[in-house]
Order: structure tokens, then sequence, then C-alpha cells
């Protein structure tokens, strides 16, 4: 199965779940979760379900194309379901099996990983799946995000399609993977592995990184109080990356690191509550979707 | 009449041998739970279950809890089915109140049996301290253990205490995972309970695989449990096997048996460890032999062990001499016929693991540790306690001062080299990775570098001892160089006000005092730690430490004899007598709170606790402690501060042959003390014993005279500062008082 395909496949899957299919969201980020289809949907009362295909960027994680699996920039598929189903994990199990994963002839393991982002103030309880010892998906009941307990609790779950993808295709190297019939990853993103790592471990300009990272900051701050909490949102999203971006280049201290996630953390929680406040302000309009036919998964 | 009637409960005598009984199952069944939490929910399970049956007096037999990742489940055989019943017993009025003098029963015993609902001529006389009194005798039916299981079982689940929970659904119960199903059989009979919106019902599920039933699939029914006794036999039919011992004895087999064909055996070192992990991960326990490429045994041992172990669950292979071999072995969760696919699997995420630790390995030593060392500047030790560079300077200059305080001075260079060294593979690619291999990779690199092997092998141990049952650093620089990073450790927290109280102890201060104490102990190791304390906390005034959060008022407290951190580590001592040597508490007091308490010399202290324990087994001990006691009661009663004896003066034999006794043993006791030799000194004490005896029968204490009062009294302040002198001996309990 070439990499589209098992996107395709997951797309089908949970779209005939009652999963709205987003589109990848057009900021930088390090992780599906910081796309406001989750981020922000998890708040307050509003059910919600979605899948999709996110691009994440990790810059301390590039290895100038040299590692069979680590990379700086690759594809997370994220589902979220909101408030969560009973029969959430053979729903997962199943999803496997669309993909051609027979749970019955391999290994599959839900270990303990209770997830934690300091940086968007968010955390549940949950697994690391792991497929004959391979971690490919995290899953993860939402108890709280951007500092907010929430109630529905939503159930995300992150397949690491990548990875899945090398075990379908039965590669060592990421590269090696099929993205299409006659085009390989490598193809398409070998270079931009090579140029990224170089980038972010060397050229970046750390002076620019920390001009960006005030410069958002403030943007974030004086959109929130404009009541635009999507922009101000997206400003938050790109504070993050440039902080990425600075922990890649080795130009923080530990102790200033930290100071940087604070401010993260701080501009997230802040997008949390204004968000929940304007939903309310709103009238929460995807309430009218509870009860709806989409309701019981099945 | 209005005082309250005494009544009382008795349980009816009968015994239940005979009566019909039952067997009852409970399963919590979940999505997976974190393994830890299983061992201990099971006992919790199985306390909570004896306690409501012995509560709500229902007779029963054997009770067992079993647990996988996926249930909790506990299983009571021979449950009676109904409660013992109960007869209680309520006094009314006096005998002579009750009945007239013909014996007849007056309104006031009408009254009360009316009240108490029982027939006046069942009323029966009770003997009370306070006469003879009519008493109603009702017995209370016991009610259908059924009725009362269903009452009480969910207060059971949710009184299951774990160290994470979480909410899943509207009802808001916390669990460490959602709840799926809940079985509760009383025999073949449901009982009809609800939890966090489940209802229970007869249906468990096996193998979430292997088994063809799979919860939340509506096309399937599940396994009908028809009665509790066959509980576990059903579920491993279904792949399940819920005893975790059986589980244990299982995976012991398999490992066993994959490895016993050739030269190999089982890396021992964690597998305790990994077993536990393994026995509470898995519902079918198996394992798989697996092998990785050769050329990763280039990597240090240490790395490719811990490689496995903490991201994979991975037993190692060693050969006979214990050289790791390129093997592994894998617990999984499954037996199925084709396992080519599995063991495929697990080494090829095991390649990438063992690829990424020979990057950081090559990466790291393309720089030298001492290069590393100005990094520590951007770590942070604790927030109000700078930086782990801050932190490096102190521990280098303490370390030095230690090396001098031990009489080693040939090593201090080796001692500061290894201080200076000891934090900067922190900063390495490898130990960002494998925490745990803190110390390990920073002997590794350092010998990379060509630094000496004393430092090598400190940078190497330092950290040790890692829990209760780790031994203590072997090399002497190595002792130092921990006992210095623990003292600098412990005086930096006080210093900020971090002070562990009660259960909370986040920086883990207790377990690093008690690991500098047995060093100190272990290790025989005389240093006066009063002063080296006085000096970590100089070190930590002139590196300008913000303090600004600390208690007003908390230095001008602070004894300069007894720091507050000496003052933790003599806790800790206690700690180490009391629970490691057995010690009784009194004899740890009396040397803590002895004249040498305050010194800092801990391993002094030990020997003396050692010395007294011993010293108690002996006969003559208490007798000697009676008269002691009483010599000091009366110095104390007295406030006697003189110990000026005007031997001239003393008129009596005994009183003489005290005054005697006690200049020829103080000296001997001078003299051992002096050279260490405790159990000698408290010998000699004992020889006092016969002389003081001899001196309370002769002599009045508190003679007419003054002269002579004051002699004697003087007399017995000898006596009180000779035995003070080793501990403070009138804290000891004469045993048998």
């Amino acid at each position: 199965m070439t990499v589209q395909h098992l996107i395709l496949a997951l797309h089908q899957f949970w779209a005939n779940q009652h999963c709205i299919i987003c589109q990848p969201y057009d900021v930088e980020k390090g992780a599906g979760t910081f796309n406001p289809a989750t981020f922000l949907r998890v708040l307050g009362p509003e059910p919600w379900r979605a899948a999709y295909v996110e691009p994440c960027r990790r810059p301390t994680d590039g290895r100038y194309g040299d590692n069979p699996n680590r990379l700086q920039h690759y594809y997370q598929y994220q589902v979220v379901i909101k408030p969560c189903v009973e029969n959430v994990q053979s729903l997962y199990l199943d999803s496997l099996a669309t993909m051609g994963i027979n749970p019955r002839k391999h290994d599959v393991q839900f270990i303990q990983d209770d997830w934690e982002s300091p940086t968007l103030g968010a955390w549940g309880l949950g697994w690391e799946v792991r497929l004959d010892g391979m971690e490919i998906t995290q899953f993860t009941y939402f108890q709280e995000a951007g500092g907010h307990p929430l109630d529905p609790v939503t159930v995300e779950l992150t397949y690491g399609t990548e990875r899945i993808a090398m075990y379908l295709q039965d590669v060592d190297t990421v590269y090696d993977l099929q993205w299409s019939e006659e085009t390989t990853y490598g193809d398409l993103f070998h270079d931009a592995e090579v140029q990224f790592s170089q980038y972010n471990f060397q050229a970046a300009d750390v002076a620019m990184l920390r001009t960006m990272f005030t410069s958002c900051e403030e943007e974030c701050r004086k959109l929130l109080g404009q009541d635009l909490v999507l922009p101000a949102y997206d400003y938050c999203m790109k504070t993050s990356h440039w902080f990425n971006v600075l922990d890649a280049r080795g130009a923080m201290s530990v102790a200033e690191r930290t100071g940087y996630i604070g401010r993260v953390r701080g501009l997230a929680r802040e997008c949390a509550t204004a968000y929940i406040q304007r939903r309310e302000r709103l009238g929460f309009p995807l309430l009218k979707n509870r009860g709806a036919p989409s309701s019981p998964i099945v | 009449m209005t005082s309250k009637r005494p009544s009382q409960l008795r349980v009816s005598g009968k015994r239940h041998n005979h009566s019909p009984t039952t067997s009852f199952l409970l399963e919590i069944g979940s999505e997976e739970l974190p393994w830890q939490m299983i061992q201990p929910a099971m006992t919790q399970l199985a306390q909570l279950t004896e306690r409501l049956l012995e509560d709500q007096r229902l007779s029963h037999g054997r009770v067992r809890s079993f647990g996988t990742p996926r249930r909790l489940s506990v299983v009571v055989e021979d449950l009676a089915l109904k409660q013992t019943s109960v007869f209680q017993e309520v006094l009314g009025p006096p005998k002579t109140v009750a009945f007239d003098p013909r014996g007849r029963p007056t309104k006031a015993s009408e009254g009360f049996a009316k009240a108490q609902g029982v027939a006046v001529n069942k009323l029966v006389t009770r003997t009370t301290p306070k006469g003879i009194y009519v008493c109603a005798v009702k017995r209370e039916a016991g009610l259908s253990a059924a009725r009362v299981l269903t009452q009480h079982l969910p207060g059971i689940i949710q009184r299951l205490t774990f160290p994470k929970t979480m909410r899943w659904n509207a009802s808001g119960v916390r669990y460490p995972r959602p709840i799926r199903w809940l079985i509760a059989l009383m025999g073949t009979k449901v009982l009809s309970i609800d939890v966090a919106g489940v209802r229970s019902g007869s249906r468990s599920w096996g193998h979430r695989f292997t088994s063809r039933e799979r919860p939340g699939e509506t096309a399937t029914k599940g396994l009908e449990i028809q009665r509790p006794e066959e509980y576990e036999a059903v579920l491993e039919r279904a792949g399940v096997v819920v005893d975790p011992s059986r589980r244990r004895t299982l995976l012991r087999q398999r490992l066993k048996r994959l490895t016993r064909s050739s030269e190999e055996s089982v890396y021992q070192a964690n597998q305790e460890e990994l077993l536990e992990q393994a026995v509470f991960s898995l519902e079918c326990p198996n394992v798989l032999l697996g092998n990785f490429d050769a050329r990763y045994l280039a990597l240090p041992p240490e790395v490719l062990i811990t490689s496995m172990q903490e991201h994979q669950g991975f037993f190692s292979v060693v050969d006979q001499n214990r050289n790791l071999l390129p093997r592994f072995l894998a617990p999984t969760n499954v037996k199925v016929k084709n396992m080519e696919l599995i063991r495929a699997g697990n080494e090829r995420v095991l390649a990438a693991r063992l690829a990424d630790a020979q990057y950081f390995f090559h990466e790291d030593r393309k720089g030298k540790l001492a290069e590393r060392v100005p990094q520590l500047h951007g770590v942070v030790f604790h927030k109000k306690l700078g930086s782990l560079y801050q932190k490096t300077e102190r521990t280098v200059v303490l370390v030095g001062a230690l090396a001098q305080a031990a009489g080693v001075l040939e090593v201090k260079e080796a001692c500061q080299r290894a201080a200076f060294l000891c934090k900067a593979d922190l900063v390495t690619g490898m130990v960002g990775e494998f925490p745990a291999l803190q110390g390990v990779m920073g002997k590794k690199y350092a010998a990379h570098d060509g630094e000496s092997v004393e430092v090598c092998e400190a940078i190497g141990e330092y950290y040790q001892p890692r829990t209760p049952d780790d031994d203590v650093p072997k090399t002497i620089v190595g002792r130092l160089l921990s006992i210095a990073d623990r003292l600098d450790t412990l005086s930096a927290f006080f210093y900020a006000g971090i002070v562990p109280s009660g259960s909370e102890d986040p920086f883990g201060l207790r377990r690093s005092a008690f690991g500098l104490i047995r060093i100190v102990v272990e290790a025989g190791m005389t240093l006066h730690l009063g002063e080296i304390l006085q000096q970590a906390e100089g070190l930590l005034n002139r590196q300008g430490v913000n303090v600004a959060s600390r208690p007003a008022g908390e230095r001008a407290g602070n004894d300069a004899s007894r720091s507050p951190v000496l003052g933790f580590l003599l806790d800790r001592l206690r700690f180490y007598g009391r629970t490691v040597c057995g010690y009784r508490e009194d004899v740890v007091e009396s040397i803590i709170h002895g004249p040498h308490g305050a010194d800092g010399d801990l391993r002094d202290l030990f020997l003396r606790m050692d010395a007294l324990q011993a010293v108690t087994n002996r006969q003559e001990f208490d007798p000697l402690l009676i008269g002691f006691k009483r010599a000091h009661r009366i110095v104390e009663k007295e406030a006697w501060a003189s110990s000026g004896v005007n031997a001239e003066r003393l008129t009596h034999p005994t009183e003489r042959a005290l005054h005697q006794a006690v200049e020829t043993i103080r000296r001997a006791v001078e003299q051992s003390l002096a050279s260490g030799d405790y159990h000698g000194a408290l010998k000699r004490l004992i020889d006092l014993k016969r002389p003081i005896d001899q001196f309370f029968e002769g002599v009045l204490v508190n003679a007419p005279e003054p002269e002579k009062r004051a002699n004697r009294l003087s007399l017995l302040r000898q006596v009180d500062e000779l035995f003070s002198s080793f501990g403070d001996l009138s804290r000891i309990q004469v045993q048998g008082q």
C-alpha cells in the first residue's frame, strides 16, 4: 500500500465514522494537536469529529536525511472524537485492518503513555500503540487543554503515517517508501530533509528567530485584545514554531528554554479562554449536532 | 429514667458449617491499565472485599484477586448466602421495677417490651454490676448476601485508589482508563450493579485478538461466565491468563527454554524488573527470541541493555562469561502459529533504536567532556538554586575539603577533577536520550578523553547507591565525590527552604541523605561533617544564590553547632540504625542526643550505637542502668552542677568505694573511647554496677549535714557525667519496667 493509498484508506474509514475530513492547517506546527481542529475544538461543550493529515515540523529531529526514520518534517494522521465513544479502541483496530494490518497476525499492544504538552498546557491519559514493538499510534483521552478541564472528554488518535507505511511496505528506511506507485518518499522529501537540517541546525539566524518569536507573541496578545481569537491563535502557533527552531539551533540555555515554553503556554491559555468565551457568545453553534444521525458510531 | 440503656450486639453462636454457600465473582473490565497499577489494585480489591464481607457478617472462604491489563477481578469461595444473624440485647428497667412481688410484669416492663417490639413473656433478666435488670433479646435476621453485595459493590470499585485517574464520560467516575464491562456474579446469579454507566452482567471478554470476541462489537456476545468457579478456565481458553503468578511462571519457563539450549542465559541484573513489567503488561504471556546486528556490540553494553530495556522492555542475553550476545528476548502478548512477522518487526524496531544510540555515541565523542562543562551554565539545577555549573563549582571545593578531612590529600586532585567533569555527561546526546545512563556515559567519555582511571571510576559510580539495595561506591574518589555531591544538594535545598515534609520529598533528599549515611557507615569513613556543612553554606552564600524566598528568621534560628542539614542527616542515621540494623529506638536516641551528636561524625555515632546495642543484651546491663538512672534523676532534680568531690570528707566505705571506682573506671573508659573501642568502654562501665548499688544501700544522699550531702551529690554527678560521656543513657528504657 502506498503512502497516499494509506492516507486515502484512513480518510475513507473515518469519513464512514462521520468524521469531518479536514485539510491540513497552513501554519507550521510541531504536531497535529496544534491544529485548531484539535486544540480549539476540544474546548467547550460542542461535539466534534474530525480526521486530517497534518504536516509536522520537528526541527530537532532532523538528521540530514541520514537516519532511516528520524525526520524534521513528517505527516501525522490525526483523529479527534468528542465526546469519546465507547468502542473507540475497536474502531481503531478496525482502521488498522483497512490498511491491511491484521491484528490477529501481529502483536498489537497498548502501552501506557500519558501525554503532556507543556507548551499547550494540555494533558491526557492513554497509550502508545505498538505493532510488533513499533510505536505506530498515540492514543489519548484529553483531560485538559489550555489549562481548561475538558468536558466532554475528547479522544485523540495520532497515527505515525510513515512508520505504518514502512511496516506495510517492508522497507528499512523512510526514503524507500513508495509515496505513489512511481515516486518514493526520498524522491519527494530527501533533499528537503538535508536542506532543512542544515537550516535548522546551522543556518537559521538566531537573532531573527528571537525577533520573530517576540513579534508573534506581541501580535497574538494584541489580537486577543480585539477579540480576534483565530488569528491570535495562528500567532501562538508561530511562536511555538520559532521556539522549536531556536531549540534545534542550540541557541537557548535550559533556563531560557523553560522561559520560552512558559511564554507559549501563556498565549495558548489565553487563546483557549478567549475561544471558549467567543463560542459561548455565539451560543455554542455545534451543539445542534448533538444527537444528530452521526452520533452513534458503529 | 432517660439514661441510655446499654445495648450490645451478639453474633449468633450458631456455626455456619452446614449453611448453604455459594461463590462470587467481580470483574472490572477496562481498557488497558498501566502495568504498575495492577498489582497494588489487586491487593486493594482483595482487602476491600474481605473487609466488606466481614463488616457485613458474610462468612466466606478463600478470597483471591486477579489482574491483567484489561481486568481486575476477585473471586470469593464458600460465601454464605445470608448474613450471620445477630442478637441484640437491650437492658430495660431493674427487675424489682419490672415485676411485682408476685412475679407479674408491671406497666414498666410492658411498656419496655412494647417499645422493643418483643412479647413481655420473652423478656429475660441479666445480672449487671448495678443489679438485675430485665432485658429484651431481639434477633436480627441476616439479609441475603445478594442484597448486601448489590448495595456495596459499586462502593468498592470506587474506593480503589490509583496514582493517576481520568474521566471519560458524563458519569464523572474516575478510573485509570475507561471501564467497559462489569461482571458481578453470585453462583449463577447476576447481581445488578451500575458503575460509570456500565451495567453488570455475566459476560467477559477474552484476548483482544486471538479470542473471537471483541468488546464494543455488537455482533459478538463475549464470553459467558456461568459460575465464578470456571472464571479462570474460561478465560484461559479465550487466551487470557488472569492469575499474575501463573503468568510469571509461564514467562520464566519460556525465558529458560529460549536460552537453555546453547551457552546463553538471560542477563540477570534487570531480569526481575523486566519480568514484573511483562507479567502485568500481558494477558497471554509469551516471549520470542530475536537478533540484532553484531556490529552494535561495539557500543558500550550499558547502552545496549538500556536501549533494549527502557524503550522496548526486552531482556538481554549473555554468554557464559557474561558478555552480551546480539540477541534479545521480547515479551509478546500473542501466541500465533507464525511468529516470524512479529519477530521481524521487533528486530527492525530495535535496529532503529541502536542506530540512534550509535549516532549519539559517535556525535558525543566528537568533543571532550571537559569542553562540555561550560554548557552546564545553561542547565538549571533548581530555579531557586542556579545552574549545574554553579553546583559543579561548589562540589569541586567541597570534595577538596572532604579529601583533606578524610586525610587522603593524595587523591584531592583526582577528586576535584572528577567533580569538575561529573555533570558534563548530562549535556550529551546519549544521556539526553537515556537519562538512566548518567554517570555511565560520563565514565566512558572521560576514558575516551584520556582522563585518569580514578577520575573515570569516580564519575561512573558517584550516583551510587541509587537504591537502598545498590552498592556504595568502591573507590575512595568515588565515595568522596558522592558525599560531596549529596552534601551540596542537601545544603542547597535546605538553604533555599525546600525541605521534605511528611510524605512530600519531590527532590529525593531523604534518599540522597540515606545514601550518604550508607557510604559513611559501610565504607567506614571518619568525617566531621559539621565544619564541611558550614563550608557548603558559605559557598552558596558566596555564589549569591538567591535566598529571598527563605522563611524570615530561619537563618537567625540556626544553631551553628547543629545545622538543619546535620539534623536531617542524623534523622536518616536514626532510620538506618532502626530499620537496617534493627537497633532499639532508645539505643539510637541516646546516641543521637548524646554529647557527640553535633560533631557530624556519623560513623562514630553509628559505632556507638552498635556497641550500645550489643551491651544491652548483657544481663548486667539493666541492673546497671537502674542504678545509673537513679543517680541521674537525683542530679537532675537537684540541678547539681558541681562534680568536685572532696575525697577527704567521704566517710562511708561505700562512698569511698564508689569514688575510687569512678576514678579508675573513668580513666579506663576515656582510654577506650580515645582508641575507638566502644565495646570496651561499655564493658568498663558495667563494673560500676556494684559500687553504685552499694552506695545507694549504704548511704543517704540527703544527709542532714549539708557538706556530706553536697559531696555525695557531686559524686553522683561524676557518675552521671561518666555515663553521659558515651551517650544520653538516661534515655535507655530499662526492659521489663
